[in-house]
């Protein structure tokens, strides 16, 4: 275990590695340095345009750029983000765990929400129910992020004002209420968001469980069990959920990139001060530093995510354990 | 005393009472201002920012020596009103002015503003090392010397009209106790950045980025008290966001409202708008250099003829008004109607389609094989515009004149673009025709950048049509020279309506900024170069507030606690 843990470290290195080299060399070939656009102004001369790369090192060849990054990158420092003027490690150890929190809710609601469908649809195979529900899913599997997003922040905080309108809490109120209050705020602040996400990401999982849950019904056991006289309730339950939940972990790692861009466009929408949010602005301002930041850290997120989950079927399918 | 004078005295009296109690009960500090803004500041030194929300938050904590008017007179020191500085005094030969600091003045930390901040702040701005776009701006000043506490003198290297507005309006003034043992290369970084301490009406309470700054009310101000006792920025990255927050009332005042908001700030009657005069112009210009030889005329626009061609092919009137509706008035030139020295009758190129067409005919610009276009010598008459992706109303504006044109038999490709890619194209003038924007100064002076001979020949210079003319040089220099505002405005005019018949840009829309306010605010005159001026001045009256507006200033968020809050 230990052996097959090393090589898919070994192997999760490797690919970070070569997923910042890439993000090094398409951002620094994009036109534009993080200069460009706020100093748009005829008052700017080229000397203090000249004085700024140069502190920052941007005047330096490309090659003797990459090497300074990752001779820092590989001491543990991110670099200094130039639209946030301090380090990109404070930026990012602001930001991630908001991001973190969206989608760990969305996770377990959106893999909970799912499980529960595709169980409501089985037990129901063939039914009005699952037909409707199988449509509902495919049209928000359909439906892209920023859409749904937009529209239910229109019609939960504007139309319907049930939520508020963006961030983690209320900024002008929030630090000036008590604790309770202040619970209820967060709380209130990330319903919308997190809901959004895990109504996007729940029509994956309910198909994929549903499509699970079909596979093993014919199984032998599944016939034993139903000649023991166990309900249908007691038999998806406790004998065909079990089975066909070892898919589903394969899913919980490729869920990851996926929840991750998700939660970029939920963030940008619903003001969410989150690592997705910082990123995509630091694309547009070209703040080389805080866009390599944020795709390492985006590709270690994904590249653990995808060994937690081998980690899990090998613990949970003896199978692959032996192999 | 006589019974008669009695009363009077009596009457006087009660008028003096209702004048003196009636302001106050009504005015008196309180109430929270929530702006609703869609961008985070970008660092918090007067030298340093660049972005529109930073100078909002730096202009209401930081002072200066003095104040620009209203009118946005910058000759001489006329309109402008005493800040820090409770008086000044010209020297003989008008290259020095000796300003006198106000006694009362003071630091939110508590520690006097003296004649030596106002010295630091020159020295710092002007650091290479630094790097601050205003070292540029104020390089007429040679240096500032302190006789005493009190009193900080500028020595000019030449006597030039707008020398009062440079030392005064381009700097606002920091405290030397506090930046002193920071190197200025690292000051963008510095925690005095991030918690400035200035001398304004309001002092800085928090910042969280990408969320909320907060400012409150500095009561023991030596100006006296705002009457406003918070300003916070609520930000929100998102513009729908943004407008969300304000539409539903989580904030008072959304600062540039877009045309298809208006129908929706209507429903509400609790919301109104109001418009004001800014200091920005929307064009679109040619490059009149071959983007691919510098050195040889572009092969369409490099025909002063063909430019006014396409010009009178243009109907901005209708054009503005299908994009802006009344947000925006057609553009006179390259200037704004908000300068004094903005003649508004400038004489235009006409609209006049048949006449372009004419016009394009007689330079040989035909459609021979009767597709729509125009050719000369095999050529189409076939251009690419560039637009940024992020202006929705821009790209709307290149649409519209791309249908305009095409009705003059020319041909316009619309490639929107990446904003730092349009910037880069401009400034490598790798472009046929872009549609851009200035906003401006309350000086007129940063034309000789934008369309002068300077700004198109320096490598770095803003003037990416390449347009030169040495008679527009010479009376915007002559302008810019003048102590008579008569001539001043009459060498201006000159130089705007050379450029206008030169034609090196389309003079599309200036824009009027609109903002969006709740009812129970009260607000002073928006400026235009700055709404936010005035805010000090804005208030809430008793009896219209919130509970959001009672929240206690006394108090540290607690998010401030431990950070060196003043």
């Amino acid at each position: 275990m230990l052996r097959y843990l090393g090589g898919r470290l070994v192997q999760a290195v490797v690919i970070v590695a070569i997923v910042a080299t890439i993000t090094f060399a398409l951002i620094h070939l994009a036109p534009g340095d993080p200069f460009s656009g706020v100093m748009d102004n005829p008052n700017v001369n080229e000397r203090v345009r000249t004085t700024l790369r140069a502190q920052y090192g941007l005047d330096r060849p490309l090659p003797e750029q990459f090497v300074r990054y990752f001779g820092l990158l590989a001491r543990g420092d991110l670099g200094w983000s130039f639209s946030h003027d301090r380090p990109v490690t404070e930026v990012l150890a602001t930001t991630l765990p908001n991001t973190l929190l969206l989608m760990a809710i969305a996770l377990t609601g959106s893999f909970a929400l799912g499980i529960l469908i595709a169980l409501v649809q089985v037990a129901r195979r063939g039914s009005t129910t699952d037909h409707a529900l199988s449509a509902i899913s495919l049209f928000f599997f359909s439906i892209p992020d920023f859409w749904l997003a937009i529209l239910a922040l229109l019609a939960f905080t504007y139309w319907l004002p049930l939520f508020p309108v963006g961030g983690t809490v209320d900024a002008v109120t929030h630090d000036y209420m008590g604790l309770g209050e202040r619970i209820v705020d967060r709380l209130r602040h990330l319903a919308l968001p997190a809901l959004t996400l895990t109504v996007l990401a729940s029509p994956g999982v309910a198909r994929y469980q549903r499509a699970a849950l079909l596979d093993v019904l014919p199984a032998d056991y599944i016939r034993t069990a139903r000649l023991k006289g166990l309900t249908e309730r007691e038999i998806l339950r406790r004998h065909a959920l079990r089975n066909a939940l070892l898919p589903i972990i394969s899913l919980l790692g490729l869920s990851f990139p996926a929840l991750l861009t998700g939660a970029f466009f939920i963030e940008k929408i619903f003001s969410w001060p989150g690592m997705g949010l910082a990123v995509i602005t630091a694309i547009g301002s070209r703040d080389y530093n805080l866009v390599m930041g944020g795709v390492i850290l985006g590709s270690i997120m994904v590249t653990a995510g995808s060994l937690l989950a081998d980690l899990l079927y090998a613990w949970a399918d003896p199978r692959i354990r032996a192999r | 005393m006589a019974p008669l004078n009695r009363t009077r005295l009596l009457c006087a009296m009660l008028l003096c009472a209702c004048v003196g109690t009636e302001p106050q009960s009504g005015k008196s500090l309180g109430g929270t201002l929530v702006i609703s803004t869609g961008s985070n500041p970008d660092i918090l030194v007067p030298a340093l920012l660049s972005s529109v929300q930073a100078a909002q938050i730096v202009d209401l904590v930081y002072d200066r020596l003095a104040n620009i008017g209203d009118s946005l007179n910058i000759l001489n020191d006329a309109g402008f009103t005493p800040r820090l500085a409770d008086g000044w005094t010209w020297g003989r030969d008008s290259l020095t002015i000796a300003f006198h600091i106000d006694p009362r003045a003071k630091w939110h930390d508590g520690a006097p503003v003296r004649s030596n901040d106002v010295r630091f702040t020159f020295q710092s701005t002007t650091d290479s090392t630094l790097g601050s776009g205003t070292a540029a701006l104020i390089s007429n000043i040679d240096s500032v010397t302190t006789p005493d506490s009190a009193t900080a003198v500028f020595w000019f290297h030449a006597r030039s009209p707008q020398q009062f507005y440079d030392a005064t309006f381009q700097m606002p003034i920091i405290p030397e106790h506090i930046w002193k043992g920071v190197p200025p290369a690292s000051w963008r970084g510095s925690e005095a950045a991030r918690h400035p301490i200035g001398s304004g009406q309001y002092r800085f309470v928090r910042w969280i980025p990408g969320a909320v700054v907060e400012l409150a009310a500095d009561t023991a101000n030596y100006r006296g008290s705002p009457k406003l006792s918070r300003v916070i920025w609520s930000i929100a990255p998102d513009f729908n966001t943004a407008v969300t927050r304000f539409l539903s009332g989580e904030t008072d005042f959304f600062e540039a409202l877009r045309l298809e908001n208006l129908p929706e700030v209507a429903r509400h009657p609790e919301l109104k708008t109001k418009k004001y005069r800014g200091l920005g112009y929307i064009f679109a210009q040619f490059n009149l250099r071959d983007p691919v030889n510098h050195s040889r005329p572009h092969p369409i626009f490099g025909n002063r003829d063909l430019r006014r061609a396409l010009t009178m092919a243009t109907d901005r009137v209708t054009l503005v008004r299908s994009v802006y509706d009344s947000l925006a008035i057609p553009a006179l030139g390259p200037t704004v109607r908000a300068y004094p020295t903005t003649d508004p009758n400038l004489a235009q190129i006409p609209f006049d389609l048949a006449r372009a067409r004419q016009l394009l005919d007689s330079l040989g610009w035909r459609d021979a094989n009767g597709d729509g276009i125009r050719e000369r010598n095999g050529r189409p008459l076939q251009f690419s515009l560039i637009v940024p992706n992020s202006s929705r109303p821009r790209v709307s504006v290149a649409v519209l004149l791309q249908e305009q044109l095409r009705q003059a038999g020319v041909k316009v490709d619309v490639e929107q673009l990446d904003f730092p890619v349009l910037i880069e194209r401009e400034r490598k003038r790798a472009f046929d025709a872009a549609i851009g924007q200035w906003n401006t100064q309350p000086s007129p002076g940063s034309i000789r950048g934008t369309w002068g001979t300077a700004g198109s020949r320096a490598s770095s210079g803003s003037n990416y049509s390449s347009y030169e003319n040495p008679i527009f040089d010479a009376n915007v220099d002559s302008a810019l020279s003048s102590f008579n505002p008569a001539a001043r405005k009459a060498y201006f005019t000159r130089a705007y309506e050379t450029i206008i018949q030169d034609a090196p840009a389309i003079w599309l829309a200036e824009p009027l900024p609109t903002v969006g306010y709740h009812s129970r605010l009260q607000l002073a005159p928006l400026r235009s170069d700055a709404y936010w001026a005035h805010i000090p001045d804005w208030w809430i009256p008793a009896d219209k507030r919130i509970p959001r507006d009672n929240a206690p200033t006394s108090i540290v968020p607690a998010e401030s606690a431990g950070k060196k809050t003043p």
